[in-house]
């Protein structure tokens, strides 16, 4: 029988660092031998420019206006490091039409024109700061991603985005199969975020799948237009990144999560925060 | 590489313009129609599926080979793919069709509600209204999501009339907020333990309404036909509307039982899909899709020939229909005492008929049909209008060339025209060939027809002019319509044409997916009879397909 595909799909507020980590984290399965693709699902379309090295990635629903429907998938799809597979759904201009409309248009056309196939390992879905409609949910309908996971760090409005995700995901994992695969942190060196990550992930029934250290290595490789992992292949932060690979590819901690109540996710913080005042006071 | 024609593994089918390459605008002779089409070549792309390797690269809805079509600047009017979901799915006798949509969606259910009727009183079954609901939405809907109530709407529905099965229907407002009809469905049918059906048919999709034909089949045949079938070698499935049963006489000599599909077919005759012997159509628009995926995911063959109207169909159909249940031995006898039987009433039918012109205007290949059998009565046709045209059918079969048929066996019509029973146009298209009749099914084309002085023939029963009695029937029944001339033409000498004198003498009436930049002129200085733009018409050249200059942009 065929294997399964894993279909993953990446959420977290805006700006947190999804693209970044989608990109470095698939880097990393490619170099294992995995096959992966990454559909981006974001009307700015920067989900996959450090793959292709900065190519210009059409996207599906420019291609599907400029070309009509009877597209090939050539003309959507690209190959970037280690033949991880490329596509950009695109969207509308800020403040026109239906973004989330779209997503759901370019997975249609993604399924229609067979993208899915039998030998892929992964498909990640970037999708786009909070679950702000239908559309947006999309990746993780059924027959889609199963896994997903929320990107976040110690700063409170990161957190209250994943809070807010996680009730997005109990919603959909009580009709199907879908379920919470753990909080990845992308650190932003806020005082014991690793702490303060796990007892979030804790509270939610979750786990902290891998800290990724703050490092400016990262920014280097993005201004090369490269994942760190094909930047400096040997620096620390590669290391970091096939540590979450493995982590993720290993991982079998899947649950329907609790998301907080507003006063509890305030208390979490407040814990946390405040014992890091009076640690500031103490000092001085 | 052979491969599926037809994708029943996702749940939304695809459009029309997508698998076959439909167009809705286009102008011309019907024998250029029928060489533009390409029938051949797609039909065989639609099993190669039209990539390099294939001879010409040419596939149904392929840009290789795509039919150029005009673009018009608008529509007048037109019906929706979801409208189409309501007049098949919900003209089901035990199942139910909920609607999850605005109620605006379900404007045209009180008029589908008698066709049901009427339907159901030529099949003799009980009489019963349609069973759709809808769900109603409202403002507070659109925002915070309207799951919960197709929930609550499907459950009651279920609870009230206990349903074989349940269809649900998108709209295109539940579609823009991302409704996940098929998490929803699957979820409702464990609860409820019968087959519930996502159906996606949301009005902007698809250009032509004829793609909501396909959507419905598409549910049926994934999720109501038997999957395990058991063999019944004497059924044919008809894929049909809700015309009389004319085809039991028909088929009896060839020991044939009919199982109507989709309106006024019960769940059990709808299951039984999979197991009849034959598939067939009175219309290939309608069952094209339907046959082709039981063709291709139960070996249920589909019958390769036109459609049964006129004689040379009806001999066609009929051969082909006695080759698929091995019937050969007696077809030749059976066509040809039915030609002894109705050629003395037919050919003085011929001599009453001789001389009249008429027009059809009705859907893409029951027009095709329809011509033929007034031809065979001796009628002039000229000029006709069909609402789209389909380049190829979803089998690619090429004895299902309806249109080639035609030319071929009956000869060319200089004015064939595909468009959207637009009204603004349709003046100028009958004026154009004057005809003594036309034959219609759709609303609204009539009363123009008659400010015209044209009466018409309203086909309401599909089924009447089928084979060889229907040639008769019909020409019997043109002779009344015609007493109506007089009638006509008293009412246009007291009625007006709603268009400004300019439109009304203007001979190109695709003038304005030529010259779309008239809509912005005053209409005081419009050019009268579109002088100078006509005398430089865009010609199509259907050997030119893709390497039409800019120039010739408006044929998209």
């Amino acid at each position: 029988m065929a294997k399964k595909i894993r279909q993953i799909a990446i959420y977290g507020k805006g700006g947190i660092g999804k693209s970044t980590t989608t990109q470095n984290l698939t880097a990393g399965l490619a170099e294992s031998g995995k096959r992966v693709m990454v559909v981006g699902c974001d009307p700015k379309a920067d989900s996959t420019r450090l793959l292709l090295g900065g190519l210009a990635q059409r996207t599906v629903l420019d291609t599907l206006r400029e070309e009509g429907e009877d597209i090939s998938l050539e003309l959507i799809m690209k190959e970037g490091y280690k033949h991880i597979r490329c596509v950009e759904s695109g969207g509308p201009e800020p403040g026109v039409g239906c973004a989330g409309r779209g997503i759901i248009t370019s997975i249609g056309l993604l399924e229609r024109l067979g993208a899915y196939t039998a030998d892929l390992d992964y498909v990640f879905y970037d999708v786009l700061g909070d679950v702000v409609c239908g559309g947006f949910a999309m990746p993780i309908r059924e027959g889609k991603a199963k896994e997903i996971y929320i990107v976040a760090s110690g700063e409170m409005m990161a957190l209250y985005a994943a809070n807010n995700i996680a009730k997005g995901i109990e919603r959909y994992a009580k009709q199907g199969g879908v379920r919470l695969g753990g909080i990845i942190c992308n650190s932003r060196n806020v005082d014991r975020e690793n702490d303060l990550l796990r007892a979030f992930s804790e509270e939610l029934g979750t786990h902290l799948v891998h800290f990724i250290p703050r490092d400016n290595i990262v920014q280097r490789a993005e201004i090369r237009r490269k994942t760190v992992i094909d930047y400096k292949p040997d620096s620390n932060q590669a290391d970091e990144y096939r540590a979450l690979a493995k982590r993720i590819a290993e991982n079998k901690k899947f649950v329907i999560p609790k998301p907080m109540k507003q006063e509890r996710l305030e208390e979490i913080l407040t814990e946390f925060g405040l014992m890091v005042e009076m640690g500031d006071e103490y000092a001085i | 590489m052979a491969r599926k024609k037809i994708n029943l593994k996702i749940s939304s089918v695809d459009t029309r313009e997508m698998r076959l390459g439909t167009i809705t605008s286009w102008d011309g002779s019907a024998s250029e129609l029928v060489d533009a089409s390409r029938y051949e070549a797609r039909g065989r792309g639609r099993v190669t599926g039209g990539g390099e390797a294939d001879r010409e690269g040419c596939h149904g809805g392929g840009k290789v080979c795509r039919l150029r079509e005009l673009k018009m600047p608008f529509n007048q009017q037109t019906m929706c793919s979801h409208a189409i979901v309501a007049c098949q799915l919900g003209n089901l006798t035990d199942c139910i069709l909920v609607e999850h949509a605005p109620i605006g969606c379900s404007a045209s259910n009180a008029r589908f509600n008698q066709g049901f009727k009427i339907g159901l009183a030529r099949r003799g079954k009980p009489i019963q209204s349609i069973q759709i609901f809808s769900t109603n939405l409202k403002e507070n809907d659109m925002v915070f999501g309207a799951s919960d109530r197709l929930r609550q709407t499907v459950r009651d529905a279920n609870e009230r009339f206990g349903p074989k099965a349940i269809f649900i229907s998108m709209s295109c407002s539940t579609a823009i907020i991302g409704e996940d009809l098929d998490s929803l469905a699957q979820e409702l049918e464990t609860e409820l333990k019968i087959p519930v059906v996502p159906v996606y048919c949301e009005g902007f999709r698809s250009k032509h309404w004829s793609t909501g034909f396909d959507a419905s089949q598409h549910g049926i045949v994934r999720q109501i036909v038997n999957k395990n079938p058991k063999k019944q070698n004497d059924l044919i499935n008809i894929v049909a509307l809700w015309g009389t049963d004319y085809f039991t006489p028909m088929l009896a000599p060839l020991g044939l039982r009919v199982n109507y599909m989709v309106d006024m077919a019960s769940f059990s005759e709808l299951r039984q899909a999979s197991e009849a012997a034959a598939t067939a159509t009175f219309c290939h628009t309608l069952g094209s899709y339907m046959a082709t995926a039981l063709e291709e995911y139960y070996g249920v063959p589909q019958i390769d020939a036109p459609q049964p109207f006129g004689i040379a169909g009806t001999d066609d159909w009929l051969r082909a229909v006695a080759k698929a249940v091995g019937k050969e031995d007696i077809i030749d006898d059976y066509i040809e005492s039915e030609h002894r039987r109705i050629s003395p009433r037919l050919e003085e039918l011929r001599k009453i008929l001789k001389g009249v012109k008429g027009f059809v205007s009705t859907g893409s290949s029951y027009a095709h049909a329809m011509i033929s059998v007034i031809r065979d009565l001796g009628i002039e046709v000229e000029g006709s209008i069909v609402f789209h045209h389909d380049p190829v059918y979803d089998a690619g079969h090429e004895n299902q060339d309806t249109l080639g048929h035609l030319v071929r066996n009956s000869g060319d019509l200089a004015h064939f025209t595909v468009s959207q029973t637009q009204q603004f146009q349709f003046h100028g298209l009958l004026k154009r060939v004057n005809p003594d009749f036309i034959i219609i099914r759709h609303n609204g084309l009539a009363p123009l027809a008659a400010k015209l002085g044209i009466p018409s023939f309203p086909m309401g029963d599909e089924h009447f002019p089928l084979g060889y009695d229907g040639i008769i029937r019909t020409g019997e029944a043109l002779i009344g319509i015609l007493a109506k001339k007089k009638f006509n033409a008293v009412l246009k000498r007291h009625v007006e044409i709603p268009y400004t004198d300019w439109w009304l003498s203007q001979e190109d009436q695709f003038i304005l997916a030529k010259h779309p930049e008239i809509l912005d002129e005053p209409d005081e200085t419009k050019t009268p009879l579109g002088a100078d733009r006509s005398a430089n018409p865009i010609q199509m050249d259907p050997d030119d397909n893709l390497s039409a200059p800019e120039e010739k942009l408006r044929y998209a």
